[in-house]
This record gives structure tokens, C-alpha cells and sequence, in this order.
């Protein structure tokens, strides 16, 4: 869809964009991430040609968009700016016909896709259509400035860090928005920003710059895991693995010494513990410590016994796992069971602890956001 | 009453003569100072040479030019009318090249990223934002020029300046009066009718982007 080989831009001595080559895919939202000069803006203009390379040669759809008439390939990609540039002569309605109007479209036909632009996103053309840019929020605003780049239904949009300058609150729904019409509308996409939780949330792909030069261009999630420089890290903070991705074990997110009896303690003492503890179940071990099973309430409430031996209860089976056992693995048998926990046991089959979905829950938040709290 | 059957007639004359001079100059003067600056403001550098020439001629006193002018056209309203224009000229042209460059820039570029034309975005979004200040010029120059047009009597051309200048010729105040005044409420009622015009043509609150 979009081909950069070999661009190179240079403003007097410095280089912005040092021989830049690679592709963005058809229908892929590309996010263009990385520290401020590192040549993402740049990158980003000069697919629509507001700032033209010294050398090297951009093919949109095949065609080197050098041959192009600058004016026509502009109305086929949408365009979106941090200061979102809405005309303020000119109605919301007015602004979103922008591009349709200079495409000779008629006049019913701009006024149909103006509706129904804006009733994606829920901004109804009788009420807000004929405002002017200045009656609306900052949102609202940026909302239309989105719409206005869709109207011509071009193939491309260009987004310059469009959310740049809202609020976090307001900033984070118009992502969720444009995720919505990324995926609705099956458009290439393109987005300049230095928010690397937006380009996480965002993105199909990551596009890394620095100084000119590509450091990394990747899925999120192969970002995450595997960060290609200590900047990027960086720019990660937390949220990147810490270098080697670790391999979790069911050990790292149990629950240790979880409350067990051994078979030969009375049915009484057990219902007490249980009712003491409030708990459903409670881990029956052997004698030689080693894991039995479990009992529940409901079994021994259907044994009909109230006294003796524990042991004389039949013994439900759980889900089991050994502390050496992947994470994941144990996650999977925990989510699969219609047990409210997995058993862990260490390699003598005595019981090591147990996997809930909090104790799950708990180890996820911190290794997110760090052990701390 | 002895004074309108006296003058009364002349008066009318004068006040219509006044209107046409400065009607014909301002006009003459927009459309000039118009051209003159959206072509300026292409070429700021340029721009930055040529305005303080121009204002130059803003210091020559009026009685000169207009005299250099009637030695060279003759005693025709043109000469009136020419002379006026050119100083009519000036706070247009400066209010529009003012106006031209104060247009945000990411408006200029929004304007490029959706594919206008240069004409296209001269048209439909510069021209249109500087429009408060165009008008905020033209109001100046028609309340200068309804003042210098009383200039036009000195080289007996008419206008309420003949009034003025017998008034003090033959020390009668009245007419002295009669020419002041009706000069005075012209100002006055062409600058609200242009203000009602600005108000009525930028219907978007949007920021006065001039120095008027």
C-alpha cells in the first residue's frame, strides 16, 4: 500500500530521514512512534507529499507518488493534525464536505455521507451540522477533524498526533473510537505519536524511529516481548518484559500454604475449621503429607455423616498442578475446571500451594505494574 | 432659514460630489490595496521592503500630492479621485497583508492536507479569515478619505471643502459649519454602515486577527 525505499531528507546538515525503506500493508494501522526529531512527522508528510524527500522514491499503491499531481493525491488521503485545523468560516457540515466538494461530488451525495459520518460517532448532523468549529469541545472538534480526512473515503489516512493536545479522559474515547472505525471502514491508517501507551493500544504495527533510521517496526506484542534497544525499553517503561522473558511457573502466582488437615481428623473439627476460615473446601493430605484430595461442604453434607474420620468422606478430585508446571498451563486448567482453584504440588506430591483466579489477578497486576503496594 | 434658501441647494451638491470622490476613491483604493497585498503576503520577504516604501507616501501631506497631480492631470475630478485613492490604499493594504499572515498556519496546512489549491485555500480559508481585518482597513481609509476629500476644493474641484475653505476665506462661521458637519456625519454613518456589513458577512465568532 504504502513503499518507502531508500527516502532520504535532509534540512541543511542534519538528516531527518536517513534512508528510510519499508512498507505498511493494506488495511494495517502503522503507528509511528519515537523520540521528538527522530523524523516520524516527517515520515508521516511526506506520504501526501506537504514535505518532499531528496532522495529515494514513497509508492503509494504502486505508484511513486513523486509523478503524482500533489493536489489530486492529497484528496485521496485523509489527513488529521494535532491542532486539528478546522476551518473556522466554515460549518462543522461545510468542514466534513471539504474534501467531497473539491471531488465534484453533488450536493446530496455530501450531505448523505456528512449524516452518516456523523452518526458514527454520534455527533447527529441536525443538532451539531451547522455549528461552527469554535461552539464545539476540544473532543467534539477533533471528532470532526477525524470525519472531515474520512469523507472521500480515501484509501489512507494520515494522522499527525491528533489526540496530542486533549485531555486524558477525552483522548482515550477517541481512541476507542478510531479503533472502532479502523475496523469498520478497513482503511490504511497512519499515526504519528510519542505516546507509547497509544500506539500499544492502536496499533497493528510499530513503527520505532530514531534519528531518521527504523530501530524496530513490529506488532505490540512482539514489541513488548522483545524490545530491539534500550530506548525502546524505555519508552516501554513497565511494560516491557525485563529482557529475557522469564518463564513463570505455576509457583509464581499461588497462593503458599493454603489450609489442609490430615485424613484422619474429625468430620466435626473440619466443618468448624471450614465455617472458622469461611471456605467451602477444605486439602486432605496422607499421612505422609502428600496430597489426598479435597472435600467440600456439599460432600459431606451428602455423606450424611457427622462424625469420624475426615477420611471417610469420598474425596473429590481438583485440578492439579506441579510447581514446575508453566503458568500458563495451570491457568488453563484453572479456567477450564469448574473448580474454584488448581492444586499445586511440589515434586514429592506433597501440597505446595493453591492457583486462584485472584491469586492470578494479583501476580498479572504485578508483573504489569511492579511489585509495588 | 436665511441660510438654506441662500445655500441650501450648493449644500446638497456638495454633500453628493463629497460622497462620489470618496465613494470613487475607496473603491478604486480596495480593489488596489486588495491585489496589493494578497500578492505581498506570497512574498513576505518582499513584503517586508515594499510596505515601509509605501508608507512613505502616507507622510507626503495631501495639499502637495494633490497639487503635484493637478499640475500633471489638469483641474478634472480624476485628479481628485486619483490622488485620494492612493491614500485610501494604504490601511487596506496593510490590513490585508496583516490579516493574510495572521491566518493560523496548521490552517494552511489543514488546508493543503485536504487537497485545495493555492487559489482554493487563498479563497476559501485565507481570505474569508482575514475578511475582519480587510473591513477594519476599509473603515479607516472611508473615514480618512471622507477628511481628505475636503482637499478637493483647493484645486476647485467642489466637495464640502469649497464650504470650509470660503467659510475661512470670508471668515463666516456658518459655513464653515455647514461644511464640517455634514463631513463629520458622512464618517460617522459609512463607518456603522461597514461595521453592520462586517457583522452581517463574519457570522463565525472567530478572533479579530488585525491591527485596526
Amino acid at each position: 500500500m504504502i513503499r518507502f525505499e531508500h527516502v532520504t531528507k535532509k534540512y541543511g546538515d542534519s538528516v531527518i530521514l536517513d534512508d528510510l525503506s519499508f512498507e505498511i500493508k493494506e488495511g494495517e494501522f502503522a503507528v509511528l512512534i519515537g523520540p521528538s526529531g527522530c523524523g516520524k512527522t516527517t515520515t508521516l508528510k511526506s506520504i501526501n507529499r506537504l514535505i518532499e524527500p531528496d532522495a529515494g522514491h514513497i509508492y503509494v499503491n504502486g505508484k511513486d507518488i513523486a509523478e503524482t499531481d500533489p493536489v489530486k493525491l492529497r484528496r485521496s488521503i485523509g489527513y488529521v493534525i494535532q491542532q486539528i485545523g478546522l476551518f473556522p468560516n466554515m460549518t462543522v457540515a461545510q468542514n466534513i464536505g471539504v474534501v467531497p466538494k473539491r471531488l465534484k461530488y453533488e450536493k446530496s451525495e455530501i450531505l448523505k455521507i456528512t449524516r452518516e459520518l456523523m452518526d458514527m460517532v454520534d455527533m447527529s448532523y441536525d443538532e451539531y451540522g451547522h455549528k461552527y468549529p469554535s461552539e464545539l469541545s476540544g473532543g467534539q472538534q477533533q471528532r470532526i477533524g477525524v470525519l472531515r480526512a474520512l469523507a472521500a473515503s480515501p484509501p489512507i489516512v494520515l494522522m499527525d498526533e491528533p489526540f496530542g493536545a486533549l485531555d486524558p479522559m477525552t483522548r482515550s474515547s477517541l481512541q476507542e473510537e478510531i479503533i472502532r472505525l479502523h475496523k469498520k471502514l478497513h482503511k490504511t491508517f497512519v499515526f504519528v505519536t510519542h505516546d507509547m501507551d497509544e500506539a500499544l493500544k492502536l496499533a497493528d504495527k510499530i513503527i520505532f524511529m530514531e534519528g531518521g533510521h527504523i530501530i524496530q517496526m513490529a506488532t505490540p506484542e512482539e514489541m513488548l516481548e522483545n524490545p530491539a534497544s534500550d530506548l525502546i525499553r524505555s519508552f516501554m517503561g513497565k511494560r516491557a518484559a525485563d529482557s529475557a522473558p522469564v518463564q513463570l511457573t505455576a509457583a509464581d502466582f499461588m497462593r503458599p500454604n493454603p489450609i489442609s488437615v490430615y485424613k484422619n481428623r474429625g468430620i466435626r473439627e473440619c466443618t468448624e475449621i471450614m465455617a472458622r476460615r469461611h471456605i467451602d473446601s477444605l486439602l486432605i493430605k496422607n499421612d505422609d503429607d502428600t496430597y489426598a484430595g479435597v472435600v467440600s461442604v456439599n460432600s459431606i453434607k451428602r455423606s450424611g455423616k457427622t462424625t469420624g474420620p475426615i477420611g471417610e468422606v469420598p474425596l473429590s478430585e481438583n485440578a492439579v498442578s506441579y510447581v514446575t508446571e508453566d503458568a500458563m498451563e495451570s491457568f488453563d486448567k484453572l479456567l477450564n475446571s469448574d473448580k474454584d482453584y488448581v492444586v499445586v504440588l511440589n515434586e514429592d506430591d506433597t501440597i505446595a500451594g493453591i492457583v486462584t483466579k485472584t491469586s492470578m489477578a494479583k501476580a498479572m497486576a504485578d508483573a504489569l505494574w511492579g511489585d509495588a503496594q | 432659514m436665511n441660510f438654506w434658501n441662500l445655500y441650501g441647494h450648493k449644500l446638497l451638491v456638495a454633500i453628493g460630489v463629497h460622497f462620489l470622490y470618496v465613494l470613487a476613491a475607496v473603491s478604486i483604493g480596495f480593489v488596489v490595496a486588495l491585489t496589493l497585498g494578497i500578492l505581498l503576503s506570497r512574498v513576505p520577504s518582499i513584503a517586508k521592503m515594499a510596505l515601509p516604501l509605501i508608507s512613505v507616501f502616507q507622510t507626503i501631506p495631501g495639499v502637495v500630492f494633490i497639487g503635484l497631480l493637478f499640475l500633471s492631470l489638469g483641474m478634472v475630478p480624476a485628479t481628485a479621485i486619483v490622488a485620494l485613492a492612493i491614500y485610501a490604499v494604504f490601511p487596506i493594504l496593510k490590513n490585508t497583508y496583516v490579516g493574510l499572515l495572521s491566518v493560523d498556519k496548521s490552517l494552511l496546512e489543514a488546508a493543503r492536507g485536504c487537497g485545495m489549491s493555492k487559489m482554493q485555500s487563498l479563497f476559501e480559508v485565507e481570505l474569508p479569515l482575514a475578511l475582519p481585518s480587510i473591513i477594519g482597513g476599509l473603515r479607516m481609509s472611508t473615514v480618512y478619505t471622507v477628511s481628505w476629500a475636503v482637499l478637493a476644493s483647493m484645486i476647485g474641484l467642489g466637495g464640502l471643502g469649497e464650504f470650509i475653505y470660503i467659510g475661512i476665506a470670508t471668515n463666516n462661521n456658518a459655513l464653515i459649519v455647514a461644511g464640517a458637519i455634514p463631513s463629520g456625519i458622512m464618517a460617522i454613518l459609512l463607518s456603522l454602515l461597514i461595521d453592520a456589513v462586517k457583522k452581517r458577512i463574519t457570522h463565525a465568532p472567530q478572533k479579530e486577527a488585525s491591527a485596526a
